[in-house]
Parts: C-alpha cells; sequence; structure tokens
C-alpha cells in the first residue's frame, strides 16, 4: 500500500463509519417494509416503497414545496447579502463591530429562531403586527397562501449573514487592478459591478449558493415550531415529511426511501450545477 | 511474542473480570421481589423521561415521601419537552441497553407501544398489589391503558378537556354548540375575542374539533371505523368554521396551546377549549393572568362529552429495574399516592379521590366538574397507528379550517385516511 494511500486511511475509516454505513444501511432499511413498532415482521419487498414514494402525491407536493422554498430564499439572500457586502466593503469605520453584529442571527439554533417569530408574528400577542397595526396595516403572516412566503422571510433574516460573509471575503480578496483600470476609463459604478464585480466573483458566488441551497433544502426547524406544515400542507417541507413519516408514524422502510429519492435527486441537480459552474468558468 | 500473549491473557482476564462485576453490579442495581409492590422490599434505582408540566413537579414533590417508605428505590426523573418524549422512549425502548426503566405514555402512544412489545403487560404486578384497587380509575381512563384485554398502563393524570371562560363575562354554560358559537360570537369586541381556538393542522385541529364533533352530538367510531361522513360531523365542522371567522382571534390558524392560553390569560380571548388542569394555573394570582386570576371557571362541554386525554405509568419491557419501577408506580397510583397527588394540585384519575373531602377541599366545584367531565369523555383515537391518523384527520380538518377544502370533502377525506391508516 503506497504511503499516501496509508495516510488517507484514518479519513477512510472515520467516513466509512460516520457515512457509508448510514448510508447502506439506510438503503437497505428503503428495500423493506420496517416499522419501529413491527420490527419482528421486517421482510425485503424490494421497490415497493420508492414506487409508493413515487406515487404519494403529498411527496411530489412537500418536494414542490421545498423547491419554492430554496429558489426563493436563495435568491432573496443572495442579492440582500451582496448588497450588504459592497456596503461592507467601503466601510471604514467600526467594520468589525458592524460585521460581527451582523453575523449574529446565523449563531442562533433554527428552533429557537422558529419560536421567537412565531410569537414575534402572532397576530394578537406579537410585535410585529401591533406595529404595524399602528399605521392601520395588517397582515396573516402564517395564512394560506401566506405561511410560506413568511417562512422564507425568517429564513433571509437569519441566514443572509451567512452570504454577507463568504461574498465580503470573496469581494475583499479580488485583485484592485481591473478596478483602478476600470475607474482610470471613466467606467460608471454600475457598468463595473455587472461586468468587472460579478464575473470576477463567479466562483466566490457559486459556492455560496449551492451551499446554501443545499441547506436551505434541509429546512425543518421553522416548519416543526411554527406551521406543522400547514394551513394544510401549504408549509410542508420534505424534510417534515420525512420526518414524520420516518419518527413519527415509525415507517422507516417508506421514510428511507423518500430520503433515497430526494438524494438522487439533489445529486443530479449538484451535477448539473457543478458542469455550469465549470463551462461558465472556462467560457467567462 | 510471549510477552504479547502474556498481556493479551492479562487484557482477556481483566475483561473476564469487568464482566462478572458488571454483571453484579447490574443485579445489585435490583434486588427486588417478583411480586412487585412489597412495601419496602424492592431496591434499585429507576430513571424516568417526565413532560416539563406542573404535574412532573408535583410528582418530584412527592418523591420524599416514597422514600420514607421505600428508602432503598432511587427515583430519577429526567424532564423534556413533549415534542422530545416520544422519540426518547422509542430510542430507549430499542436500544440494548436501556436509558429509562419506566415511562409515562401519552394515550395516543399505549396501542402501538403494546403491540410492539415495548411495554410489559402489568396485570399480574397489579394483581399481586393487595389493596391496589384497579378499578377505582376512572372507566375511559382504565380503557386507555388497556390493550388487547390487557393492561400495559395505569392511569397518571388526565388531560380531558373542557369549557374554560371567564366567569365575569359568561353568565351561563352554554348547553348547546350552537349556545357555545352563540355566546362567542356575542362576547367578541374589537378588543377581545369571543373564544381562543387552537385550529392548528395535526393534532390540536382535531383534538379541538372532536369536543365540537361531541357537542354536535356525534361520535368518533361506528361499529369500530371511523365515521366522520354524518350530518353531527358536517355540523360541527361547519360551526367550527363560522367561529373562527367571527370569534376567535384575527389570523390565529397556526394557533395551538400555548398561543390560546396565553389569548386568554391576557384578557385577548374570553373562553378556550382546553385541559382542566389549565384552571389552576390560569387562577393562579402569581401566574401569567394578573388581575383576572379567579375570574376563570371549568365547565363541561356543551351536551356534556368531551375529548379525553391521559398519560400513563408503564414499564419498559427492557427495563432494568421493573419491581423497583412497579413500587413507585403502585405507590404514586394507589389510592393514598392519588390523594397525596391531587392534594398537591394534580390531575385526579381515581373515582375515589372526588369523594376525599381533603384532596378536593381547595376548589370542590371544580373537582365536581371534572368528575362529570371523566364520567364522559372519550379518546381521538382507538386501536392502531393512533398518531399518524390524530394527524391525518387534523390535516384535512385543517385544510377546511383555511378553506382549501369544502366540509364535505374534507370530512370525507379525514374518514378514509383514518380507516385506511387504522387498518394497516
Amino acid at each position: 500500500m503506497s504511503f499516501r494511500l496509508k495516510l488517507m486511511l484514518p479519513l477512510l475509516a472515520v467516513f466509512t463509519a460516520s457515512v457509508g454505513y448510514p448510508l447502506l444501511y439506510a438503503f437497505y432499511l428503503s428495500l423493506t417494509n420496517y416499522k419501529i413498532t413491527a420490527r419482528y415482521n421486517t421482510r425485503l419487498v424490494g421497490l415497493k416503497q420508492y414506487i409508493a414514494t413515487l406515487q404519494d402525491p403529498n411527496y411530489w407536493s412537500a418536494l414542490q414545496v421545498t423547491g419554492t422554498f430554496v429558489l426563493l430564499a436563495v435568491f432573496i439572500e443572495f442579492w440582500l447579502g451582496l448588497f450588504i457586502a459592497l456596503a461592507l466593503q467601503k466601510q471604514t469605520r467600526i467594520r468589525n463591530f458592524t460585521r460581527s453584529f451582523l453575523l449574529t442571527p446565523m449563531f442562533v439554533t433554527p428552533i429557537a429562531i422558529g419560536l421567537m417569530f412565531r410569537f414575534l408574528l402572532n397576530q394578537q400577542l406579537g410585535v410585529i403586527p401591533t406595529f404595524m397595526a399602528k399605521f392601520g396595516l395588517s397582515y396573516d403572516f402564517f395564512g394560506p397562501g401566506k405561511a410560506l412566503y413568511s417562512i422564507v422571510l425568517i429564513d433571509v433574516w437569519q441566514w443572509t449573514p451567512f452570504m454577507v460573509l463568504l461574498l465580503l471575503a470573496g469581494l475583499e480578496g479580488l485583485s484592485r487592478s481591473p478596478f483602478e483600470a476600470a475607474k482610470v476609463d471613466g467606467a460608471s459604478a454600475f457598468f463595473t459591478f455587472r461586468k468587472i464585480t460579478l464575473p470576477l466573483l463567479v466562483p466566490v458566488i457559486s459556492v455560496a449558493v449551492l451551499i446554501r441551497a443545499l441547506d436551505a433544502m434541509k429546512v425543518f426547524e421553522y416548519v416543526f415550531a411554527i406551521t406543522r406544515g400547514g394551513p394544510a400542507i401549504q408549509t410542508m417541507t420534505i424534510q417534515y415529511y420525512t420526518y414524520q413519516t420516518g419518527i413519527q408514524f415509525y415507517r422507516l422502510g417508506l421514510a428511507s426511501a423518500m430520503s433515497y429519492l430526494l438524494l438522487i435527486i439533489v445529486m443530479v441537480i449538484v451535477v448539473i450545477l457543478f458542469r455550469r459552474i465549470e463551462s461558465t468558468r472556462k467560457n467567462p | 511474542m510471549r510477552k504479547l500473549n502474556k498481556v493479551a491473557k492479562l487484557a482477556a482476564i481483566s475483561a473476564a473480570v469487568a464482566v462478572v462485576l458488571a454483571g453484579c453490579s447490574s443485579s445489585s442495581e435490583e434486588t427486588a421481589t417478583d411480586t412487585g409492590a412489597a412495601a419496602g422490599a424492592a431496591s434499585g434505582t429507576v430513571r424516568v423521561l417526565m413532560e416539563g408540566v406542573p404535574d412532573t413537579d408535583i410528582v418530584s414533590g412527592l418523591l420524599a415521601d416514597f422514600n420514607a417508605e421505600y428508602p432503598d428505590v432511587k427515583v430519577e426523573i429526567e424532564t423534556a419537552s413533549y415534542d422530545q418524549m416520544r422519540d426518547k422512549y422509542v430510542a430507549s425502548f430499542t436500544a440494548a441497553e436501556p436509558t429509562y426503566d419506566l415511562a409515562i405514555l401519552d394515550n395516543p402512544w399505549v396501542g402501538d407501544f403494546a403491540k410492539a412489545g415495548f411495554v410489559q403487560p402489568l396485570d399480574d404486578l397489579i394483581a399481586a398489589s393487595d389493596g391496589y384497587d384497579y378499578a377505582d380509575f376512572t372507566a375511559p381512563l382504565r380503557a386507555i391503558g388497556e390493550s388487547d384485554g390487557k393492561v400495559y398502563g395505569v392511569p397518571f393524570y388526565n388531560y380531558a378537556l373542557g369549557l374554560i371562560y371567564r366567569s365575569d363575562l359568561v353568565t351561563a354554560e352554554p348547553a348547546s354548540l350552537d349556545e357555545l358559537a352563540a355566546t362567542a360570537k356575542s362576547l367578541t369586541t374589537a378588543d377581545r375575542a369571543g373564544i381562543a381556538m387552537q385550529p392548528q393542522k395535526g393534532y390540536k385541529a382535531f383534538e379541538e374539533w372532536g369536543n365540537y364533533l361531541f357537542a354536535a352530538g356525534g361520535s368518533l367510531y361506528t361499529d369500530g371505523k371511523v365515521k366522520l361522513t354524518t350530518p353531527e360531523a358536517k355540523k360541527a365542522l361547519e360551526t367550527y368554521i363560522a367561529m373562527y371567522k367571527s370569534s376567535a382571534p384575527k389570523d390565529s390558524l397556526n394557533w395551538g396551546f400555548d398561543d390560546a392560553l396565553r389569548s386568554v390569560s391576557s384578557d385577548k380571548s374570553v373562553m378556550m377549549v382546553s385541559y382542566n388542569w389549565m384552571l389552576p394555573t390560569l387562577n393562579n394570582p402569581d401566574g401569567d393572568s394578573g388581575a383576572l386570576a379567579g375570574k376563570f371557571k371549568l365547565g363541561t362541554m356543551p351536551g356534556g362529552k368531551q375529548v379525553l386525554g391521559s398519560w400513563h405509568w408503564a414499564i419498559p419491557t427492557n427495563s432494568n429495574a421493573s419491581d423497583a419501577a412497579w413500587a413507585f408506580v403502585s405507590w404514586i397510583s394507589s389510592k393514598a399516592g392519588e390523594a397525596k397527588r391531587v392534594t398537591a394540585g394534580g390531575a385526579p384519575t381515581r373515582t375515589s379521590v372526588f369523594s376525599d373531602a381533603a384532596a378536593t377541599a381547595k376548589d370542590p366545584a371544580y373537582f365536581a366538574t371534572i368528575a362529570k367531565i371523566l364520567s364522559n369523555a372519550e379518546p381521538l383515537c382507538q386501536g392502531a397507528n393512533c398518531d399518524e391518523m390524530i394527524n391525518a384527520v387534523g390535516t384535512e380538518l385543517n385544510a377546511a379550517f383555511a378553506g382549501e377544502k369544502s366540509v364535505d370533502d374534507a370530512l370525507a377525506a379525514a374518514e378514509e385516511q383514518a380507516n385506511k391508516i387504522q387498518a394497516e
């Protein structure tokens, strides 16, 4: 065995134990009818759980809800994050304080954020609706057709700082010479941003958006703390649905099949995104 | 090599000694008799997970009294929020080495856990405990703890629902569902809702609406099957939706128990359908109600029937201290233990406690109402897959509350899903 392989062995061992085994076991479970409360009746059922998942309208609905959530949340977080990062880059005074202050929401556990917003947005007792009422405004944050957007805004509140962090690091790492040349040539601020800043920032943007999108797909805590998937199934995200199926209703076999299908879908999206990023990098 | 062999031998001997010692220590954990409740004979450490609620604090407060009779049984109570409890219990029940030796089970869990073999039948222990008087528990509560003719849980405390209202604003308890709707509407003002409702998707929606169904004269099961496509269920759902629109706090579709409680205690709502033991909390002068403390009353639901919830003591099959656990359970849930618990503010489960003047002295009218409530109450689910069934029905009901589905469609879908889930 080569020395390089030997050096990799500890990592491979940890990876196999912590990722490989759960993945393989979950795959095995997905081929069975495993139910926690009927463990001794477990048998192999082939692809039955996968077929049941594909035929489950609630699964597709949950995927759609999750997709909408991810697209909206990451879109807003990216543009808002970029705007704040550009502003912070220009800041000269109390930089460290501003930056650490802006990052605060990121350090709070999402379940606490969910509970906090549940009461902040409570129509009768919440601070925000009370404040809005002073201006004659009223909005049913968790009503039909609105709850998902409220969850998106909560995610934006918590995770825009993450975008700021990455984009600011990217901005500060850019070479100054193209910007100085543009200034000498009399380019406008918007032109400089569109033609120099954004293209140079593409690698950082790609990574930031990808990480955030994958993280946003795991949205669970806000739903659990605030809406439980309601009204009806309007905020039933894929993670919450899988949790309900596997943990709340004990159907681990079915939940494993749901997770594997999600894994396949996510992997396809990630591969497509990476290819696009690669081609953009080669042909800017 | 020889040195290595010596080391290996030494390690093997050490391991064997360790195993033997572990076995000894394990057996010394519990030296109780098989008959269970032999007073003072049991010993060991009983680990139990309980919800962080007043009834748990009351049990903690009685441990010193228990240890006066059972000095060799140590009860260790771990508290958690409701949402964490079931998962922690399932993890313990399925583990080779359990985390808990005693469990408290919410009523929807009993059937599934009994069928799964997670908890052990208690019939023999009950029979061997002189003077325990199992039949003294109210009949609906006994039924919840039983499965396939065996007792898997003995009642810990009830959480049957009732109508909690402001006695300074509600002059007469509503006698019918229509009267409840009319009262709620008449009490609704710009600053105060007539009734704080809890239409949150899932358990809460079904739990609250179930009371409306009973008030409309309906029932959940007919011939062992869930039957919701009935005129009574339709009336209950239509009335619920109308009341939500006319008399509930604005935009409260995701409200659960906490939200409704805060609304009522802060003078933003007049009534709510809630757990009977919330009354002492609301009337506590040092509690959240402030100046409103003392103004709340408890009544039965219009029509007299309500949804019943309860927690039961159960002993896990893999418990390391079954006898010590039963020693504690049989003490705390005995007639004398129940009297102590209820005197300290716990929710009653035994019939005899209602005629105990000392236990009910604080508020005899309140206990008389609870006795009425417990005499005519029914759980949301009977049989298998209760959590899933309750959630499915609660989701359909919430869809109707939100206007996503018509009343007829929601009830038909709820009935179909409930029966399908329970048949699996």
